[in-house]
């Protein structure tokens, strides 16, 4: 490991313990903002680790968070264990493979479709998903699923799923940037550059697709998981929300597509200001939300690190470089 | 079983007129549009607004509801989608017309509540029948409309100066503009004259069924889902894509239940995807990649 990895992996492992203290101190109502910024930046990361690395835009991601709170909720009511570890455990592994095994069932034909095509039938998946669920009355979801409260009584339940998500997004980002580290990584990159190229100099582009897209599927239904057992009930519409797909994609424009930190930024600004700021504006937060994209697009293409990155460089002088396509 | 066929038929020309412009974008642009849509469930709105103001009939409504959807249409390309594709790619117009339709949607909601809401003229409980078909009289008139107004695209494309300019762009920008096409101006019209078919086929829907602000990813996808089983870019292949998706919903429908129609219409969709994603009459144009 060169002295630059060991280096990041001490700030981050510092960063995570830092968090981890905040839990022990901040006021139940802090320790929900900093629950929901950790899901989101999970969610978030999976999402990124097709989207962001390989250019796959999914706009119908939510299907892992549905899928792995319906796995994660279903295996919890058939089999009650006792104590938190075990409960967790399941849940929360039955989540991640149900995930998986959705994930490879549709990543090769899906995967063969590219751009648009590739983005819509995501959204198609989702659809077809979110009405089985509602549909077949095994998974219950136009009523509702009720999960078991797994916090063990000795800790304050947002304090638990505090840590829980950290956790998860510690997972999440440590596989992600292990990939992006990894051949696998830059068989993506290559892939994101131009699929016809690399294929033609030999990057196994199917075999990168389908793993990426298998890694993104757990590491979202993992945190599906979490969400389905901080919420403690869901439906259908609660977990299959094409918002939450929408989120994903936002936090990692938002904070820009150009490292892993874009979407962990894009998810703490952008659920500091839809969810605490404007918390009070709840009836127009799509709209809200649909500007900001607007504005992403126009005023800042490489999100808020993007930005950063050239104002750094107009100060230190020298030519800020980038800029719009001259088209 | 006649009786279906005959309700899938009529279903189905609407949903062809639904698509009809998301083609034309398509085909000719390139881009996808998701605020699509929002024309389709923003026409449904306008017709309300018209009847309950002004007692305008929806048929007569159509007239200044798809010359506004054409102004919208022509405007938003000019100032919204035409810049985020400069800018950025088509993934950039693809979020911008995302963004801009929850931003419409919300709006909507705020103003009109989602609660469902639905145009009923006169002549709505009229029905009649031959032999042992049943036919609403605004199901038929609004099956009818839709063939006009999909014929009418269908000759201006192929007869006048503009539609040829039209196939001439989308079959290449760059020889088009050799040879003189003004190709942002091409684009303005087609996103106009696609959005204009939008508004007038959420009047349509709006007389035949209820709608809510939500629908409009609905009608997006339906779209999408007849343009990729017709191909993209024709009327024809709208026309066939959306009559097959008629069927096939109806169908659904009546002998497997209600609760399965979307998960057998985006099945027929993944399925298109996957074995011919040109479509049935499959001219691609570029944007088969």
């Amino acid at each position: 490991m060169s002295a630059r990895a060991l280096m990041s992996v001490a700030l981050g492992a510092a960063a995570v313990g830092g968090l981890a203290w905040l839990g022990t101190v901040l006021s139940p109502f802090h320790l929900r903002v900093g629950l929901s910024i950790f899901l989101s930046a999970g969610m978030a990361i999976g999402w990124y680790i097709l989207g962001g690395f390989a250019r796959y835009y999914s706009f119908g991601h939510t299907v892992f968070v549905g899928v792995g709170a319906f796995a994660a909720a279903l295996t919890l009511q058939t089999w009650r264990f006792d104590g938190w570890v075990l409960q967790v455990a399941t849940g929360v592994g039955a989540a991640m493979a149900a995930s998986a095994v959705l994930a490879a069932v549709i990543a090769l034909p899906i995967l063969r479709l590219r751009g648009h095509y590739f983005t819509i039938a995501m959204l198609a998946v989702a659809l077809v998903c979110a009405e089985a669920a509602s549909a077949f009355p095994v998974f219950r979801g136009s009523i509702g699923l009720t999960l078991p409260d797994v916090a063990p009584p000795s800790v304050r339940p947002e304090r638990f799923f505090y840590w829980m998500s950290l956790g998860a997004v510690t997972l999440a980002v440590a596989v992600a940037a292990l990939i992006a580290r990894a051949r696998l990584g830059y068989g993506l990159f290559a892939i994101r550059e131009d699929e016809d190229a690399a294929q033609m100099l030999g990057v196994p582009t199917t075999r990168c697709k389908v793993l990426a897209f298998l890694a993104s599927g757990t590491i979202t239904g993992l945190m599906g998981a979490l969400y389905a057992l901080n919420l403690g009930y869901i439906t259908t519409d609660s977990v299959f929300r094409g918002a939450l797909s929408l989120d994903m994609i936002v936090n990692s424009l938002v904070g820009g597509m150009g490292s892993l930190f874009g979407p962990l930024v894009g998810a703490v600004v952008m659920t500091l200001l839809t969810k605490v700021m404007l918390g009070d504006f709840l009836e127009y937060h799509l709209a809200i939300t649909g500007l900001i994209v607007v504005a992403i697009v126009f005023l800042a293409p490489d999100g808020l690190l993007g930005l950063a990155e050239k104002a750094w460089r107009r100060v230190r002088g020298g030519n800020a470089g980038g800029g719009a396509d001259p088209r | 079983m006649l009786q279906t066929i005959v309700n899938g038929l009529l279903y189905g020309g609407t949903l062809s007129v639904a698509a009809v412009g998301f083609s034309l974008i398509f085909g000719v642009m390139n881009v996808i549009n998701l605020a699509h849509g929002v024309f389709v469930v923003g026409g449904a709105y306008a017709a309300l607004a018209l009847w309950t103001g002004l007692r305008l009939d929806p048929i007569l409504a159509l007239v200044p509801i798809m010359a506004g959807g054409f102004v919208v249409g022509a405007a938003y390309q000019r100032f919204v989608i035409g810049p985020a594709v400069r800018r950025g790619s088509p993934v950039a117009a693809l979020l911008v017309t995302f963004g801009l339709s929850l931003v419409v949607v919300n709006g909507l909601t705020i103003v009109y509540s989602s609660a469902v809401r639905n145009v009923s003229p006169a002549y709505a409980f009229f029905s009649v029948r031959i032999g042992d078909v049943t036919i609403d009289a605004v199901r038929a008139i609004a099956f009818v409309t839709a063939l006009v107004l999909i014929a009418a695209l269908a000759l201006f494309l192929r007869t006048t100066v503009w539609g040829r300019m039209i196939r001439a762009t989308a079959q290449s920008e760059l020889a088009a503009r050799l040879c003189g096409v003004d190709a942002r101006r091409v684009y303005a019209l087609t996103f106009g004259v696609g959005s204009a078919f939008a508004a007038g086929s959420g009047v349509l829907i709006g007389m035949i069924m209820p709608f809510t602000p939500a629908e409009e990813v609905q009608w997006t996808v339906y779209a999408f889902v007849v343009v990729v089983l017709g191909g993209v870019g024709s009327p024809a292949g709208a026309m066939l894509g959306g009559l097959l998706l008629g069927l096939a919903a109806t169908l659904t429908q009546t002998y497997v239940g209600p609760v399965y129609t979307n998960v057998v219409m985006f099945m027929i969709l993944l399925a298109m995807l996957l074995v011919r994603p040109n479509g049935i009459l499959g001219s691609a144009f570029r944007a088969s990649r």
